[in-house]
């Protein structure tokens, strides 16, 4: 099976754990991945603060016309924002025939054409219905026995359209979770927002939010938070020290992706393939107490 | 008794010349959107005041409101929306509408918005380094050094972990262009002209 992994800015940076993993993870299980050539920024959650929505769509409508030239395959989007922004353009066109030859209007300013149908997938979606858990549990190496984790998805990893889980309640990553021997807590704050794109500038009024992610996980005796999101990790993870600073709190909660510890239970290696070794507040002493 | 009628230039000036603005139409004020965000405490209106504002002329206290500019993106109020508003959208679409004007509801935000945009437009896409360093220097010379001072905790800690580019300073060296970004500027300035209240 062959899809184009659209890492997104984010993946390059911030969220290199989550671009390596998500390549172990493919490897493991026979994907390939081909990245979109020549790719450009969706815009994300802040896009509109200089650019119109038109404009935004430009950018998604870009991406997908780079796919269909480069093949066609569907697009895994692993960050949650990419995601959003782009299959949000998809549907779009694909709904409003006005829009749709607006967008043909402006990517001929630079020799593109779309004609719709490319596919936009979260990779929670392909691994979880592409693949399915029987197949994610038959290749499990080092089961996670006796880990604790709060799954949580945030708020746009299966939203706007609900297309792959529950846009309430989803229950993919817990599956998923459970098929590499995991023990997923009840969380309420699954998904739930995390401040998003505006947390690192409105971080005073966003603190609660992330702070009561982090509460309820360390309440439910969670040894790490999980997630799918790169913004997630990066709000829930980073910002710690000045989340404990703000909140009078003394939080030390691992923040990983999904992917990581897929790529580790894989038989993967703690660093090349789980790029555990990237997270700033490591997750090294609690995965000790599992069999991985 | 005498009854005053509403203004109804403003939300005509809304339907027209803001992003899904016309989707304020949509809504019966049932206050799904309001009780749904998750910054609910932290806003002064919230959406569905808002679009009743909108709808009785109050372009003041909508052009001024903080919290077209407060909105997290989370989408949970447009999950919810039983009449399908995009209330994402549209709050986004008010927060650029009223930037353009030279309103700033949120000085964070748009400053930080203003230089990921940039980034966006000028090499397609958004560094991760530069445009936090950016950002920091906007605060001016002397007030943008401690603030990058006092991110450094941070970005040490990024780079440490393999999670950043290092770089000097803003544009030290400079961050890599797509290689299609000839074509992608036409295509912005082409989407730029196109979009509500700027045709023509």
């Amino acid at each position: 099976m062959t899809y184009f992994l659209y890492p997104g800015c984010s993946l390059e940076a911030g969220g290199s754990h989550y671009q390596v993993s998500v390549e172990a993870v493919a490897k493991a299980l026979g994907l390939t991945l081909k990245e979109i050539a020549d790719w450009n920024c969706c815009g994300a959650s802040i896009h509109y603060v200089g650019g119109t929505e038109l404009q935004t769509k430009t950018l998604n409508a870009r991406n997908l016309a780079l796919a269909q030239n480069q093949g066609g395959y569907d697009i895994i989007a692993p960050c949650s924002s990419c995601y959003i922004q782009m299959i949000k353009t998809a549907h779009e066109f694909e709904e409003d025939p006005k829009l749709a030859e607006e967008l043909n209007q402006i990517l001929a300013e630079g020799g593109l054409n779309y004609t719709g149908g490319v596919k936009v997938r979260h990779v929670l979606d392909v691994l979880y219905n592409d693949l399915g858990v029987e197949r994610l549990a038959a290749a499990v190496k080092k089961p996670l026995t006796g880990l604790k984790v709060a799954s949580y998805y945030g708020c746009q990893t299966t939203r706007p359209y609900g297309e792959y889980d529950s846009v309430e309640n989803p229950h993919t990553m817990d599956e998923i979770l459970e098929a590499l021997g995991a023990e997923v807590v009840p969380f309420e704050h699954k998904a739930k927002c995390c401040g998003s794109g505006i947390f690192f500038t409105e971080m005073e009024t966003c603190a609660p939010l992330a702070g009561g992610i982090l509460g309820e996980a360390e309440e439910r005796g969670a040894d790490m938070i999980v997630t799918a999101c790169p913004m997630c990790q990066m709000n829930l993870e980073i910002y710690q020290p000045r989340l404990n600073k703000m909140l009078g709190t003394e939080y030390d909660m691992p923040v990983v992706f999904v992917t990581q510890l897929m790529a580790l239970a894989f038989g993967g290696d703690f660093k090349k393939d789980a790029a555990l070794d990237r997270n700033i507040v490591s997750a090294a002493e609690v995965l000790k107490k599992s069999a991985a | 008794m005498a009854t005053k009628a509403y203004d109804k230039s403003f939300r005509e000036e809304v339907y027209q010349n803001v992003d899904s603005g016309e989707d304020v139409k949509l809504c019966m004020q049932c206050g799904v959107c309001g009780i749904t965000c998750p910054l609910r405490g932290e806003m002064t209106h919230g959406p569905r005041q808002l679009w009743s504002l909108i709808r009785a002329g109050k372009r003041e206290e909508v052009m001024n409101s903080p919290d077209i500019m407060l909105c997290t993106s989370c989408y949970s109020c447009k999950v919810r929306c039983p009449r399908g508003v995009k209330v994402i959208d549209v709050m986004h679409g008010l927060a650029h509408y009223a930037l353009e004007q030279g309103i700033v509801p949120r000085k964070e935000t748009a400053k930080f918005g203003k230089a990921f945009w940039d980034s966006i437009y000028k090499t397609g896409r958004v560094d991760e380094t530069e445009v936090p360093m950016r950002y920091t220097m906007m605060a001016g010379p002397i007030h943008g050094i401690f603030n990058m001072l006092e991110m450094m905790d941070i970005g040490r800690a990024l780079l440490a972990h393999k999670r950043m580019k290092f770089k000097i300073g803003p544009g030290l060296p400079p961050s890599k262009k797509i290689r299609g970004m000839k074509g992608l500027k036409k295509m912005l300035d082409k989407a730029k002209s196109m979009s509500p209240g700027k045709e023509g």
